[in-house]
C-alpha cells in the first residue's frame, strides 16, 4: 500500500471488544442460517450445527487476525 | 416462608421506572406526538454545554492559549493524538471535528449523572446511544464505499485478504454481521449499559443511606453506605470519561477499517 507510516492499528481494549464482536457475529450469522434452513427445510438439526459453525468460523477468524504474537 | 428481614421493609430498590419522567411538554403532529421530557431537555442542554464551552474558548484565540481556551485545547489535543493519529493516521485528520464533538458530547452527557441537582445521564436512554452509534455505522460505511468503492469495499469487508479462498464461504456471513450489525449493536449498548448501572448504583447507595439513617437500627449503617456513594460518584465520573473515550476511538477505529483494509 502507499506508505502510511504513521498509521498505527487498534490497541488492546478495541481487540478485546473485536473480538466479543467476532465470536457473536458468527453464531449469529451461522445459527441465522441455520435457522432459516430450518425454516424451509421443516428440521430441527441445522439451527444447533449453524451455531456450531459459526462458533468454529469465528474462532478461525480470530486466531487468523489477532493470533500473530 | 421466611419472613421478610426487617431492613428491607420499605426499602423502595430503585428500578427500570426510575428511567421514565413524565412528559413536560407535547407537540402533536398530524398522527402522533412528541414527548418532551427530562432526558430529552438533559440532551439539550449537554448540546449547549458543549456548544459554549467550544464558542466561548476559541472566540478569539491566541496563539499561547490561556484560561478556557488552554482547557479546551488538552482536550481537543488529547483526541487528535490519542485517538486519530494513533488509530488512524494522517488521514484521520478530517474527522477530527467530529471525533471531538462526539467525544465531548458524550462525556458531558454521561456525566450529568454526577452533576448535583441533576444526577441522570442522557445517555442511559437508548435512543441517544443508539442514535450516535448508527451515526458511527453510517461514516464508517460512507467512507469506506467513498474511499475504496462500493464493490471493492464490499470485497475487503466481506472477503478479508489472506484467508484460503475455499473458507470464504464459512467467514463472509460472519464478517457481514460482524462489521454491519454486531458493531452499532455493541457500540450502543455497551454505553447505555454503562450509563444504566452506574444510575442504578448510585440511586441504591444514595436512597439506602437515606433509608438506612431513617432508623435507629440501622442508622449506623448509614456511614459506610454514604461513603460508597461518595466513592462510586468518584467511579461514575472515570467511567463517563472512559465511555465517551471508548466509543470515540471505536469509531475511529472503524473508520481506520474503512480507509485503510487490512492487509
Amino acid at each position: 500500500m502507499a506508505g502510511s507510516p504513521d498509521r498505527k492499528g487498534p490497541g488492546g481494549a478495541e481487540v478485546a471488544w473485536s473480538i466479543i464482536g467476532i465470536l457473536l457475529a458468527g453464531v449469529i450469522a451461522w445459527g441465522g442460517i441455520g435457522w432459516l434452513v430450518d425454516k424451509w427445510a421443516g428440521t430441527n438439526v441445522f439451527l444447533p450445527v449453524g451455531i456450531v459453525i459459526g462458533a468454529v468460523g469465528a474462532f478461525y477468524l480470530v486466531i487468523r487476525r489477532y493470533g500473530r504474537g | 416462608m421466611l419472613p421478610p428481614p426487617l431492613a428491607r421493609e420499605g426499602f423502595h430498590a430503585p428500578g427500570t421506572e426510575d428511567f421514565e419522567w413524565p412528559a413536560i411538554w407535547e407537540i402533536h403532529l398530524g398522527g402522533f406526538t412528541l414527548e418532551i421530557n427530562r432526558t430529552a431537555l438533559l440532551m439539550l442542554l449537554a448540546t449547549l454545554v458543549v456548544l459554549a464551552l467550544f464558542l466561548v474558548a476559541f472566540r478569539r484565540p491566541k496563539v499561547v492559549p490561556r484560561g478556557l481556551q488552554n482547557l479546551m485545547e488538552v482536550g481537543v489535543e488529547f483526541v487528535r493524538r490519542q485517538i486519530v493519529l494513533e488509530v488512524i493516521g494522517q488521514d484521520g485528520l478530517r474527522f477530527l471535528p467530529y471525533l471531538v464533538t462526539l467525544f465531548f458530547f458524550i462525556f458531558f452527557a454521561n456525566v450529568l449523572e454526577i452533576v448535583p441537582g441533576i444526577n441522570f445521564p442522557a445517555t442511559s436512554r437508548m435512543a441517544l446511544p443508539l442514535f450516535l452509534a448508527i451515526l458511527t455505522w453510517v461514516l464508517f460505511n460512507w467512507v469506506g464505499i467513498s474511499t475504496q468503492g462500493l464493490g471493492r469495499y464490499l470485497r475487503n469487508t466481506l472477503f478479508p485478504p489472506g484467508i484460503p479462498w475455499p473458507l470464504y464461504v464459512l467467514i463472509a456471513p460472519i464478517e457481514f454481521v460482524s462489521t454491519l450489525i454486531v458493531r452499532p449493536v455493541t457500540l450502543s449498548v455497551r454505553l447505555l449499559a454503562n450509563m444504566i448501572a452506574g444510575h442504578l448504583i448510585l440511586a441504591v447507595f444514595f436512597l439506602g443511606t437515606v433509608y438506612l439513617i431513617e432508623r435507629p437500627a440501622t442508622a449506623v449503617f448509614a456511614v459506610p453506605a454514604f461513603a460508597m456513594a461518595v466513592a462510586l460518584v468518584g467511579f461514575e465520573l472515570i467511567v463517563a470519561l472512559l465511555q465517551a473515550y471508548i466509543f470515540t476511538i471505536l469509531t475511529a477505529v472503524y473508520l481506520a477499517g474503512a480507509l485503510e483494509p487490512e492487509h
